[in-house]
């Protein structure tokens, strides 16, 4: 494949990866938020490449409509949005960056050196076989992550409720303890 | 399009195979219903249901035997090792169950969501251990870890319930991505996430020195270390311990760590012996980092929480020893100790539960003194589960290390087996401190009163210490079950 088909299979991953970048480094958080959403695209553009066009739908759904859309509540709607300045600090940067470096030569030594086994790709829809698969073979994981589902939902409600015959304030003050 | 073709009695072996996940997230759903049911004073009884749950999941599991029984297609199977590991998880969520009768009346713990959150991570852990495919592990490890984090957060109004869970979670999430990464790290390489498949790969030399693989199998390591708390990734443990409910606490201890070493086990003994030069190296280090890094600095607390989270620390130390040895010995002492570690630590948790009176200050060691000859009962309990922790005949936890460093020995890694002993010595100080301090400290004015236990509460106490001596004085069918267990896995 090239021409058109690699250059914009460049594209979507230099905006993945200019956009994470952007995440990292971008000292309002507001703006890293905005910078995730363009990452999360690319990254769905990439699973079109590689012919998974339900994961990439289920990327734009998830990640861009859900999991962003969340950030950003939870950013304007925390406690202190009026007298705490909302920012991304970074501290550390030379421990991390090391560990960084470290770890990104490791897997781009690994994704060089590996002689992965390549298919050429065939664009047929996936969504039937994905479905199959759930209800099949993988039943089980499929089960097991409603059963997580039901416990991350139990403890969010336990965290986030005010408590009864507690005063509401006292919630989220610090200090009490 | 055709229908999907629906196997019913494939289905309904799987089914017969998760038999005591079953009975506990069903208890757990009652227990949720009945919350909504019961009047404010009645609470109570939703322990009970609990408590009668788990017991119900532990026959259920008996009743499935040590046979093996393979279900969903090979994602789980019920087999010698699932079985122990499920007794052990059931009996330390049993425990933790009925000293909870006690607990929630004194720390307001007495709802609904508690019990329900206890028991949907006991059955993430069963998945956990029983899972032979690495996704089912994946998801396992997350079920038991989401509702693990909430309930260290669950005194909301205390700092140090909040600071830990919230360490406990981010920590936890990364260790989550370092896991999942090393997981399709595999899969790039073999193409399947079946741990029995990609260890038969793995003695055909396939795989061997795929550096994909190499590196996967090292960030899966990375997650399961974060998991069971070994050094270097143990930042969260003296936090999350302290901070949480000192039940919570006791049940992290032994049966997080328990299906965390479960899965591990599986991983290692099945798809390490192809790899064992480049592995045995890390695990060696990872061992004698741990052990002596969790020693030394649990010599330097004074707070009884936070000292038994750096001894935690080092026994994962000491069982990674047993890991590291791998083979049938070393198996079946790794699971011989997880058992013991189970009771032990149960046990000293029980105790100072009761002997501390606040939740923040009352766990320091000189609000021990003088109580060892005021109750001799609490004393003498307390003594008896240090002293196993230690390590000192004629405890379980003498058998569990002696037969942990004997396997090092005989697999050739002396040098980590004097290491462990070393440590022994060393990690005696800080148990024997606080025995020290209820017996020969000059006793304050007001001796704290302990709680006066619940009848479940002071059997939960008394069936460990029984556990405690008899692992200790006859370990021979408890040490044949877990070599029975270990064979059944190597077939």
């Amino acid at each position: 494949m090239n021409g058109p088909s690699d250059f914009i299979f460049y594209a979507a991953a230099a905006l993945t990866v200019g956009s994470a970048i952007l995440v990292a480094t971008l000292p309002n958080i507001i703006y890293a938020a905005v910078a995730l959403l363009f990452a999360f695209a690319g990254v769905a553009g990439l699973y079109v490449f590689l012919s998974a066009d339900f994961l990439a739908a289920t990327q734009v759904l998830v990640y861009v409509g859900g999991i962003l859309v969340l950030i950003l509540f939870a950013v304007f709607l925390s406690n202190r949005l009026a007298d705490v300045k909302i920012s991304n600090p970074g501290h550390f940067h030379l421990p991390a960056a090391a560990v960084c470096l470290v770890l990104f030569g490791v897997l781009s030594y690994t994704a060089v050196s590996t002689p992965f086994a390549v298919k050429t790709a065939v664009y047929l829809p996936t969504t039937a076989d994905i479905g199959e698969m759930l209800m099949t073979r993988y039943l089980l994981p499929f089960e097991v992550a409603s059963v997580l589902l039901l416990a991350a939902l139990i403890g969010a409600a336990l965290l986030s409720r005010p408590e009864r015959g507690t005063p509401e304030k006292a919630d989220m003050e610090e200090g009490r303890g | 399009m055709t229908p999907i073709a629906m196997d019913t009695g494939a289905l309904v072996r799987g089914l017969y195979c998760i038999l005591p996940e079953m009975v506990v997230i069903g208890t757990a759903i009652l227990v949720l219903l009945a919350d909504l049911l019961l009047p404010e004073e009645g609470k109570k009884r939703l322990c009970h249901l609990s408590v009668a749950g788990v017991a119900a999941a532990i026959l259920s599991a008996l009743w499935l035997g040590p046979g093996k029984i393979e279900g969903f297609s090979g994602m789980i199977v019920h087999d010698g090792m699932g079985l122990f590991f499920t007794l052990t998880i059931l009996a330390a969520a049993l425990l933790t169950l009925m000293m909870a009768t006690g607990y929630s009346e004194w720390e307001g713990t007495q709802k609904g969501e508690f019990y329900a959150l206890i028991l949907l991570s006991t059955s993430g852990m069963l998945f956990m251990a029983e899972g032979t495919d690495l996704m089912t592990v994946f998801l396992g490890l997350e079920t038991l870890s989401i509702p693990i984090y909430c309930l260290v957060g669950f005194h909301r109004g205390r700092m140090r319930s909040l600071e830990g869970a919230m360490k406990y979670f981010l920590l936890g999430a990364f260790s989550s991505g370092f896991f999942l990464y090393g997981i399709a790290l595999m899969y790039a390489a073999a193409g399947t996430t079946r741990i029995p498949v990609i260890a038969s790969m793995m003695r055909d030399a396939r795989l061997y020195g795929n550096p994909v693989f190499l590196a996967g199998i090292g960030l899966l390591l990375v997650g399961f270390a974060f998991k069971v708390s070994l050094v270097p990734f143990h930042m969260w443990t003296p936090d999350a311990y302290e901070g949480a409910p000192t039940l919570v606490t006791a049940f992290m201890g032994a049966a997080v760590k328990a299906a965390a070493f479960a899965a591990l086990l599986r991983v290692v003994l099945l798809t390490f012996p192809a790899i064992l030069p480049a592995m045995s190296g890390v695990l060696w280090v990872l061992a004698a980092l741990t052990m002596t890094v969790g020693n030394f600095s649990a010599l330097l607390q004074n707070n009884m929480k936070r000292m038994l989270a750096y001894s935690s620390i080092a026994h994962a130390g000491y069982i990674l020893v047993g890991l590291t040895a791998g083979g049938v010995a070393g198996g079946q002492a790794v699971l011989f100790y997880v058992l013991v570690y189970a009771f032990m630590n149960l046990g000293a948790f029980g105790v100072i539960m009761l002997v501390a009176q606040r939740e923040d200050d009352g766990y320091d060691i000189d609000n021990f003194a003088g109580i060892g000859f005021r109750y001799p009962v609490l004393g003498g309990l307390l003594s008896l589960f240090l002293v196993s922790l230690a390590g000192i005949p004629p405890t379980a936890g003498f058998v569990g290390k002696f037969y942990l460093f004997g396997a090092a020995v005989r697999s050739g890694y002396v040098g980590l087996a004097v290491l462990g002993v070393l440590n022994s010595a060393v990690s005696v100080y800080y148990y024997l401190r606080p025995v020290v301090s209820m017996y020969m400290a000059p006793a304050p004015e007001g001796i704290p009163v302990p709680r006066p236990p619940r009848s479940a509460f002071s059997f939960a106490l008394c069936a460990s210490a029984a556990a405690v001596l008899l692992l200790g004085v006859m370990p021979a069918s408890a040490l044949e079950f877990a070599e029975r267990s270990v064979l059944s896995l190597l077939m």
